[in-house]
């Protein structure tokens, strides 16, 4: 069939048609659109998630009052917990035989931290942990020295600082040695992280960590504040073991009757793979289901244009048909037509997913990701649509009765 | 009939061809056993009062339709046989039509639009656009190539629609009331048109009630109420091609 005939037909369509077609256009594109931002932020998502757990590797577990990844209403199920505390931190500490690498930390968001004139932005994590924190989540020093058990016991005010905390106040100077303010409270600079990149939009030297006693003190009720422990086990293979030893005792700590279900998370590589996959499937889900009621409804409206411009043209098929178009001419002629029309709001779909996806990215600090395979799928999405949606009204189209359609008004 | 013809092979034979509508119980008889010779290059009118069944009969002969009863034989093939694609093909290979609303197609300009045929019978495109052209320039349109139907006069629309008859070589021209929108000069004009086609060599039935426009013909036809109430030669023709030549 005369495609570029086809495709020119269907811009006249558009054309005659502007405020259904624009609708229809409309809903296309935000069906794609759902599509394209759906999967952008699963991709980007994904990548994030390996980075991390890449990063940390696969030895070191959490235990956390919570999960760090909830969807839907299930906090009310976790609000009545306990928190872990410093104190069962140190018991378990004592208690576990497996391993030594038993770390604690918390952290708040949002924290200003000044030297002399200059200081950052509200926005700095606000680190407070122990001497293993370092070993257990992979954290290196670039310069300097890390916390040490002295620092813990002598309730020591230093500070280890992030990268992007050096930029913005020790712009031209050596730190190490220097004295920062957080709050109100001085703490001197013992050491400088390795950077570490970002996740997730979110740079990870943004950060000032401190002794977990002095961030108790000044920073968090020491009672109600729930710490986040990290357990490295020494080997790979005594990760299970280890495992089991740390549950079995923090379940003593917290005085668990045997029929007791645990009042704790535990957090592995695999379970935080798992909640993500929970989550990506949330949002997937969410994505597709708007997605596809999108792309039905304009369906719907493609199917409703093709057939006024059956009957708006059923003259022309007459004169088509009594020049030799054979019915599958006609037929392909139309459905042609309805891809076009469905690919012109794919088209927009895909713009609008891109300047989205970037500005979101930009807003959040995303990586900036090209959604090529979605892009691919949406244009097969299109066609499949266009071609589905156009059928009924093509082949309408192709039995037409010749003599009739010549003497349609 | 015309004695020129008796060594020559019909171009197409219509023998007791009946069509029969039914509207609602009743049965309306459009066309009653029609028998109708035509040989290469005749040049034949079709006259009759109103609903005498002259459309019925040019859309038969034209392959746009199919008899209820009897056989039509199109340059030896019989329609009866063959399925709606073969149908399109006739139409396209064999059959020119120009019509009395010139049904052309509004979007398109003259060329595309004498394209059209050549297109469904898989001509490329530079091929298309040369013979497309050369046919226009035959009706006399080589300056409005590029015009769009609601850009030319009506005579100049029907001499698109004549073009886009002629564009395939068919075997067959068919009009059906090809000057009844048109005022008399312009009538005339495409009338002059059909004669210089016919003397080209081609085959032309055409429909009309007009007795001044038959008269253009070498065979006049009369149908009343679906059946063949005369045929015969028109000798004002006859006698006026035998002085020219
Ligand atoms: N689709 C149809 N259904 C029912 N009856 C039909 C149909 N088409 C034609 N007829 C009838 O067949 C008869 C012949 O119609 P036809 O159109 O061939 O007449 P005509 O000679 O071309 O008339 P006119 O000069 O008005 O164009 C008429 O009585 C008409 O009512
Ligand atoms: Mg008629």
């Amino acid at each position: 069939m005369n495609i570029s005939e086809s495709i020119l037909q269907a811009f006249d369509s558009i054309r005659t048609n502007k405020l259904r077609t624009f609708l229809t256009l409309l809903s296309i594109s935000m069906g794609v659109f759902a599509l394209i931002a759906a999967g952008t932020i699963i991709t980007s998502f994904e990548k994030a998630v390996l980075q991390q757990l890449e990063d940390i590797g696969e030895t070191t577990f959490w235990i956390k009052k919570t999960p760090s990844i909830q969807t839907g209403h299930t906090w009310v199920k976790y609000r009545k917990r306990q928190p872990l505390t410093y104190r069962q931190w140190k018991e378990l500490k004592k208690m576990t035989k497996s391993t030594n690498l038993i770390s604690a930390h918390s952290f708040t968001v949002g924290t200003k931290i000044s030297a002399g004139n200059l200081s950052t932005d509200p926005d700095v994590y606000l680190t407070g942990a122990d001497n293993t924190f370092f070993i257990t989540n992979s954290i290196d020093i670039d310069y300097g020295r890390a916390i040490t058990e002295e620092d813990l016991e002598y309730n020591r005010n230093v500070a280890i600082l992030g990268n992007d905390v050096v930029v913005k106040i020790f712009p031209n100077t050596n730190p190490i040695g220097k004295e920062i303010i957080v709050k109100n409270q001085r703490y001197t600079v013992v050491g400088v992280m390795k950077s570490r990149g970002a996740v997730l939009g979110q740079s990870k030297d943004n950060m000032v960590i401190i002794p977990i006693t002095s961030f108790l003190k000044y920073f968090a009720s020491p009672w109600e504040e729930s710490l986040t422990i990290s357990i490295r086990a020494l080997d790979r293979q005594l990760l299970e073991e280890t495992m089991d030893e740390v549950i079995g005792n923090l379940r003593v700590i917290r005085n668990l009757k045997p029929w007791e279900a645990n009042t704790f998370e535990i957090e592995t590589n695999e379970t935080i793979s798992q909640q993500f996959g929970s989550f990506v499937n949330f949002l997937s889900i969410f994505g597709f289901i708007s997605g596809g009621f999108a792309l039905i409804a304009a369906g719907v409206g493609i199917m409703n244009i093709m057939l006024v411009a059956v009957k708006e043209r059923t003259r022309e098929i007459g004169i088509r048909k009594a020049v030799g178009a054979k019915r599958r001419w006609i037929l392909w002629q139309f459905i042609l037509e309805a891809i076009t029309l469905c690919q012109v709001g794919g088209v927009f779909g895909i713009l609008f997913g891109i300047v989205g996806g970037y500005l979101l990215g930009t807003w959040i600090k995303l990586p900036m990701y090209f959604p090529t395979s979605w892009i691919i799928l949406s244009v097969v999405v299109c066609t499949i649509l266009g071609m589905s949606f156009g059928a009924y009204p093509a082949y309408r189209a192709a039995n037409l009765d010749p003599i009739e359609s010549l003497r349609y008004e | 009939m015309n004695v020129n013809n008796l060594n020559r092979n019909p171009l197409i034979e219509l023998k007791n061809i009946s069509k029969v509508y039914l509207v609602g119980e009743e049965q309306v008889f459009a066309l009653r056993d029609i028998n109708l010779t035509i040989y290469p290059n005749e040049y034949v009118a079709i006259m009759g009062p109103s609903g005498s069944g002259k459309s019925t009969l040019m859309n038969i002969i034209g392959c746009l339709d199919t008899p209820t009863t009897g056989e039509y034989i199109l340059k030896g093939i019989n329609i009866r046989e063959l399925d709606d694609n073969d149908l399109a093909s006739i139409r396209n290979k064999e059959i020119g039509f120009v019509f009395q609303m010139f049904n052309l197609l509004p979007r398109a300009n003259a060329l595309k639009n004498v394209e059209l045929p050549l297109i469904y019978a898989g001509i490329n495109k530079s091929e298309r656009i040369e013979r497309a052209k050369k046919a226009l320039i035959s009706v006399g349109l080589e300056d409005r190539l590029t015009h769009k139907p609601n850009e030319l006069s009506g005579g100049q629309r029907q001499k698109v629609a004549i073009a886009r008859a002629l564009v395939t070589n068919p075997s067959l021209i068919l009009a059906d009331e090809p000057t009844g929108n048109l005022d008399s000069k312009s009538g005339e004009d495409i009338m002059r048109l059909f004669h210089q086609i016919w003397k080209e060599g081609n085959t032309i039935i055409l429909v009309t009630h007009e007795r001044e426009i038959a008269m253009n013909a070498q065979r006049i036809i009369r149908l009343r109420d679906g059946r063949i109430e005369s045929d015969e030669l028109n000798p004002q023709k006859v006698v006026f091609e035998s002085v020219e030549e």
